[in-house]
């Protein structure tokens, strides 16, 4: 297994042992979070954890900067795959640190909150 | 065995005219003796010669022939991550560069043969870290190349074989985020000397020297000045500052120019309401101690990401001496005495600047600066990317025109209190939210000029839908070559600007042009492949951005 394999094995056994207070899995085995991903209480953590670490060098206002594709309208975002990305970063001709050491599993729900509520809001461009 | 090129044809020839006379003799003529036209054949570091011109004495490519400028050789690392960011080192018919992930590569300039690659094996933490990937190039001297590496090291390799000679560690990854040179660092004598990335992070930011040939500390210079009517409270614990491009070393005077970044939290300065010496200046530094010659901050109390970073030009001031010539990112260029750092002039650079009244061109004292506030949205220009990002220009000695490229982009910033940085890989910017915009009333977008650099005379402009972020060569065969984001790759006429080639690499040119001579021949390399966090930043103003490809190609040509 190659170490980024390890890692994610590594996030996926610690997230399972913390199952109870940082995410539930579903029928069908998809990391779900913990908590209603519409909370506008979350969604504001997550837009003030976001505006600090990711739009500020990254992904811009509203996460429509960056390389990536802008999360304003994005009918393909799913919540389990941005949590995942958010921990384990990603590399190709761009590259994105992991945040997993960084901040903590509910910390990165958060911060998908407010990317899935951006995901419902009218593309700008 | 290596021969001196020989011009086969003159620049009198080419442009003719009285005047252009005393032009015509490139490298041979003695006014082109001295930095700039020694060694025409190589390009033996960084900006090519102390002087950071980035001119090529060499002129068998020129207008003439220019349209028949065709693929010589290629080659790939293998690694696109972030592209290709170098400026190749070129000494006696090989060619030393670096590509991600610091990889190093000794290759026949002639044919892009692999004489040796060297892959330098890293701490896994940089995988951590925000600033990953890139460098900007190597140093070649004394018989060794070294690299700044991403994990805070400086390492020398023998020239020869590529074989790891030293490597000392320089910073704390862990406890200073991620703080790692993605600049080479520099030779002054035997002094190996360079900052690591630093101005976003809350460290005390410093500049490292160490014996080139052991690897031995040397000194260490603090950036932050330990001063608390510069840094009140403990503001300067977690100030920034930090040297990321690489410094000159004028043998001539034995000084050392670097310059140095912005203060931290990048846009917040609660806490830090002091002038936060040494960030945003210009040092002039003794290579045995580190210790000053003369400072010149540019901007006092940085609170707009500006820096001081960019290449210290030294130009003939007409006097029979020299001027420093200093691009900051705050859109003006400041005109100095080397020896002193005494303001002879200050011009402004870009065509949108609201971040200040203007600069004094007596002082070279802001006036009425705006600062950003917290909890409080404003527009400011230049944006944070700067008047023009961290690719060089170039000076041609001929023309006595400096050919550099800047942008009109604009940013809203929030500021915002900074809390502690949450790991590793976090930055300090003090900010709730940034955009890149456009100019008020205006389109974004970038240029390319010719300047005088002591009056800021422009001579010509071509502008381009979005920013160029190559670095600039001119050549003394009349020519200026860049390219885009897009990879097209141009040479103009280094009089007026008119296109004479055009080629489509596939991928943006991030890196630095150069030219060199190998057995008669004159080749121009182009590193492509579109990387940095630059354009990034520029994509919430240029949102096409997001659609151009990533790579990673050094492309070289000639003519037959």
């Amino acid at each position: 297994m190659n170490r980024q394999g390890l890692r994610f094995a590594l996030i996926c056994m610690m997230t399972s042992v913390f199952l109870d207070h940082s995410a539930f899995a579903d029928d069908a085995g998809a990391i779900t979070a913990p908590f209603d991903l519409s909370d506008p209480a979350r969604i504001e953590t997550g837009k003030k954890r976001f505006g600090a670490n990711c739009a500020a060098y990254c992904h811009g206002s509203e996460g429509e900067g960056g390389k990536t594709p802008s999360f304003k309208g994005n009918t393909h975002f799913t919540p389990a795959d941005a949590h995942k990305t958010i921990t384990e970063g990603r590399t190709g001709s761009d590259v994105m640190p992991p945040w997993g050491e960084t901040f903590t599993p509910e910390q990165i729900w958060e911060l998908v909150a407010y990317l899935n509520y951006l995901s419902k809001q009218p593309a700008s461009h | 065995m290596l021969k001196r090129m020989e011009p086969k044809r003159s620049w009198s020839s080419i442009v003719g005219g009285a005047a252009l006379v005393l032009l015509s003799a490139g490298a041979a003529s003695a006014e082109g003796k001295g930095p700039g036209f020694d060694d025409p054949n190589n390009w033996p570091q960084y900006h090519r010669s102390p002087n950071a011109w980035r001119f090529s004495p060499l002129d068998q490519i020129n207008k003439d022939n220019v349209k028949k400028l065709h693929i010589s050789w290629i080659h790939q690392p293998g690694v696109i991550t972030h592209g290709l960011q170098a400026t190749p080192i070129v000494i006696d018919g090989v060619m030393y560069t670096i590509a991600a992930d610091n990889n190093v590569f000794a290759l026949d300039a002639a044919t892009g043969a692999v004489i040796w690659r060297y892959t330098a094996k890293l701490d896994p933490i940089v995988k951590q870290v925000f600033y990953q990937s890139a460098s900007r190039g190597v140093t070649v001297g004394r018989g060794k190349v070294f690299i700044g590496s991403l994990d805070g090291r400086f390492i020398a390799l023998d020239q020869k074989t590529g074989k790891e000679l030293w490597s000392t560690q320089l910073t704390n990854m862990k406890n200073e985020y991620g703080a790692l040179f993605s600049s080479p660092p520099q030779l002054a004598g035997d002094i190996l000397f360079g900052g690591t990335t630093g101005g976003d992070q809350p460290i005390i930011g410093k500049i490292f020297a160490v014996n080139a040939d052991t690897g031995e500390r040397a000194w260490t210079f603090d950036i932050p000045k330990d001063d608390p009517k510069s840094w009140p409270g403990d503001s300067r614990n977690v100030g920034g500052g930090s040297a990321w491009l690489p410094g000159t070393y004028d043998p001539s005077t034995d000084t050392i120019y670097i310059g140095t970044s912005n203060a931290a939290p990048d846009f917040n300065r609660e806490g830090r309401e002091g002038d936060n010496l040494y960030t945003a200046t210009v040092l002039a530094l003794e290579p045995k101690t580190g210790k000053i010659k003369w400072h010149r901050q540019e901007v006092p109390n940085d609170t707009w990401d500006f820096d001081s970073a960019y290449e210290a030009l030294l130009v003939p001031d007409g006097k029979g001496s020299q001027s420093l010539v200093h691009l900051n990112k705050n859109g003006f260029v400041y005109v100095m005495n080397k020896d002193n750092g005494d303001i002879k002039n200050v011009w402004q650079y870009t065509e949108n600047m609201n971040w200040a009244k203007g600069v004094d061109p007596k002082t070279g004292i802001p006036i009425e600066p705006n600062f950003p506030e917290t909890d409080k949205t404003k527009l400011h220009c230049p944006n944070l990317l700067g008047a023009r990002s961290w690719n060089h220009g170039s000076y041609n000695p001929g023309t006595k025109l400096w050919y550099s490229h800047g942008m009109e982009v604009c940013n809203h910033v929030t500021s915002a209190k900074q809390e502690k940085p949450a790991g590793v890989g976090s930055l300090s910017l003090g900010l709730a939210d940034i955009k890149l915009t456009d100019p008020p009333g205006k389109k974004a977008d970038g240029w390319l000029a010719a300047f005088d650099p002591l009056t800021g005379k422009e001579s010509w402009k071509v502008r381009f839908d979005m920013p160029p972020l190559s670095s600039v060569l001119s050549t003394a065969g009349g020519l200026v070559f860049t390219g885009d984001m897009y990879g097209n790759l141009y040479a103009y006429d280094a009089d007026n600007g008119k296109e004479l080639w055009k080629f489509n690499a596939g991928s943006g040119a991030r890196g630095g042009p150069v030219s060199y001579a190998v057995n008669g021949k004159q080749y121009i390399a182009i590193p492509t492949g579109l990387g940095s966090h630059a354009p990034g930043f520029l994509s919430g103003a240029f949102p096409k951005i997001k659609d151009l490809p990533g790579g990673a190609a050094l492309l070289v040509f000639t003519v037959d």
